[in-house]
């Protein structure tokens, strides 16, 4: 004889509790997240708002000569000046459109490579340990070389920001499909699917965060290393804007190129992620 | 063991730091220990030598250390590939007592962000100014070159130099009617080798005899396009050693008039090839055409001088160069250039040009 869950001598009835209204409760965890959101907040800005306070220290008490680090007020009249004049909004441009072409270009080499290499054995054989070596260089290595083949114009960004591009792309790319579990392949030979069936129904699906990952990888990667190709023989984007400044003295404007490196960057994250949730939706909804 | 070895390591590196502070202070006893001068620049490949001019010859001649080696101060010379603005660098950060021969732009740029220095004699002045480009490139005039990427070392005195030169020729707007990229010399000249760039300031006769570049456009001895250099003392060394000061610029003077003699004339051309940036050809060739090197290798800051200097503010004011003011109150010290010039019966040496750069005395 099994116990059933009817069995009150296997389960006693516990004393109901009477039960909040529904809007009580949703109320109270409502409160009760907020606190928790404002905390993790408070508790993020305890780090910037000391740092903050030590450089306006420093920069008030003269700690370090005014030409090495500005105080925090004249690097926010130079972000309001950049914002009026259009100068920063412009650099943002160029180095972003830098980041799209290196993005097409390193995404797509990225993501056949990939698919390539976990889809065909002799394919993984013939390429991988190349890749594997050439992967180990990091972007600053390939610069000498690229200067002598593409030159020092735009093809040396792009492609330099490319190759930082690719890697990450087709690193994730091949894991996330090596690492779908053979029990969905089988029981897609079990309904007999073709090759693009099981690429389609179960391939695609199965790898995406895997994708995604990597081309969050690529995105922060390329605009990463879009900063550091910028400081070589350009006239124009982030970078420049830095490498300039400074040889004007003007670190105040370095700093402000710096801030707009971060923003940009967590721009870009966020907006990737709220891509990523809204086109995997599903899998929340699956598990 | 290995512990001990450790904290002594850690004890060092800390330790370190606080030395260098109190050499600062052992300084104060009445002479420094060393007197750290730095040249706005360095030869190809980052070679630690000066090119060229009267402040090269200091070097070259070790004028300064023989001035200073029976009282055992050691002279250190610093040389920036980074040219001016990395001398500017390292003299905000203490690094520095005196500059060589600061380029107009850097010199402004240090002034304008609050740099404490006094400008002590002027390093030369007068030019030949020659624009080349790639050996086969199809361009005769600088209008060929609209649009094309030129190259010149951002921040430093050659930037506002290209923009003076291509403000004569009709272009006021340089940095949207050209693509101007920032790079040191060897690089411009690499670029100029593959192609990479149309067009830079450099000394052609070199290049054009290894077939590299040509030239477009030459300007000789315009006192609009080219600007004095300067040599200038940290206000702080200047208060607490007075009498090196006098010593150095005395000494420098010195080498100033040695340097216009016509017998040393072959000499020089031989030392400025040294850090490789010049060949001889450049040197005989560009100053062959200056008849007497007194107009060059000139030390006075006289009307002129100061002249050049209120234009080059005015100038990187309009190109949005500097931000900030720049006074010249309190800033030119004359009294040791002018106390040498009486010590060594020079006071009439030089010749003397007015604002706009002709000569009232020759």
């Amino acid at each position: 004889m099994s116990a059933s869950t009817d069995d009150l001598h296997v389960f006693p009835r516990t004393v109901e509790r009477p039960i909040a209204p529904v809007w009580h409760r949703h109320a109270r965890d409502a409160v009760q997240q907020g606190l928790i959101a404002a905390l993790t907040i408070v508790l993020g800005l305890i780090l910037p708002a000391a740092l903050f306070a030590l450089w306006w220290t420093a920069a008030e008490r003269h700690w370090i000569a005014e030409q090495i680090l500005p105080p925090p007020a004249f690097v926010w009249d130079s972000i309001k000046y950049v914002l009026e004049t259009g100068e920063l909004l412009d650099h943002i441009k160029f180095s972003a459109s830098r980041v799209a072409w290196s993005l097409l270009i390193g995404g797509s080499a990225g993501l056949i490579l990939g698919f390539g290499m976990a889809l065909s054995r002799s394919f993984k054989a013939y390429v991988f340990p190349t890749f594997d070596v050439l992967a180990q260089l990091p972007v600053l290595g390939w610069i000498p070389l690229l200067i002598i083949f593409v030159g020092i114009e735009e093809p040396l960004k792009i492609t330099a920001v490319s190759i930082a591009v690719v890697v990450p792309v087709a690193l994730s790319t091949l894991h996330g499909i090596a690492n779908i579990p053979q029990s969905l392949l089988e029981v897609g030979r079990v309904y007999q699917f073709d090759a693009f069936q099981v690429i389609h129904r179960i391939v695609l699906p199965a790898a995406a965060p895997s994708l995604f990952t990597g081309l969050r990888q690529g995105v922060m990667q390329a605009w990463l290393s879009v900063i550091f190709v910028e400081l070589l023989s350009s006239s124009e984007g982030l970078g420049f804007l830095m490498a300039y400044s400074r040889s004007l003295g003007q670190i105040d404007m370095v700093i402000v190129a710096m801030l707009a490196i971060g923003v940009v960057g967590i721009l870009i994250e966020l907006t990737l992620r709220l891509i990523e949730s809204r086109l995997q939706g599903w899998r929340r909804s699956a598990f | 063991m290995k512990r001990r070895s450790f904290n002594a390591t850690l004890l060092a590196g800390l330790g370190a730091p606080a030395l260098i502070g109190l050499s600062g202070q052992a300084r104060a006893a009445g002479k420094p220990t060393a007197i750290r001068i730095g040249f706005p620049g360095a030869g190809t490949g980052g070679r630690p030598l000066p090119t060229s001019g009267y402040p090269a010859n200091a070097v070259f001649r070790s004028e300064i250390e023989q001035e200073f080696a029976s009282e055992g101060i050691k002279v250190e010379w610093k040389y920036f590939v980074g040219a001016g603005p990395a001398l500017n660098e390292s003299f905000a950060n203490g690094l520095l007592d005196f500059a060589f021969g600061h380029g107009d732009l850097p010199l402004l740029v240090g002034r304008s962000t609050g740099l404490k220095h006094k400008v002590l004699m002027s390093a030369g002045r007068g030019s030949d100014v020659y624009f080349v480009s790639p050996a086969n490139s199809p361009a005769k005039t600088i209008a060929d070159l609209k649009g094309k990427t030129l190259s010149v070392q951002k921040g430093t005195a050659t930037q506002l130099q290209l923009y003076r030169v291509l403000a004569k020729y009709g272009f006021n707007d340089p940095e949207k009617e050209f693509r101007i990229i920032s790079q040191i010399r060897d690089d411009q000249v690499a670029s100029l080798s593959t192609g990479d760039i149309a067009g830079a300031l450099l000394s052609p006769f070199g290049l054009e005899a290894r077939g590299v570049a040509k030239r477009v456009a030459e300007i000789f001895d315009d006192p609009d396009i080219s600007a004095p250099s300067t040599v200038w003392v940290g206000e702080a060394f200047e208060q607490q050693y007075p009498d090196i000061v006098q010593r150095v610029v005395t000494r420098l003077v010195k080498v100033a008039h040695w340097s216009t003699q016509e017998a040393n004339r072959e000499t020089q051309y031989q030392l400025w090839t040294r850090s490789g940036v010049n060949t001889y050809i450049d040197n005989k060739k560009s100053w062959d055409r200056v008849k007497d090197l007194r107009t060059r290798l000139n030390p006075l800051l006289d009307d002129y001088y100061v002249a050049a200097i209120k234009k080059s503010i005015d100038e990187a004011k309009k190109y949005r160069l500097i931000r900030r003011e720049v006074s010249l109150d309190g800033w030119i010290e004359r009294k040791y250039l002018n106390k040498a010039l009486a010590d060594l019966k020079l006071e009439n040496y030089w010749p003397t040009q007015d604002a706009s750069g002709k000569f009232t005395r020759t």
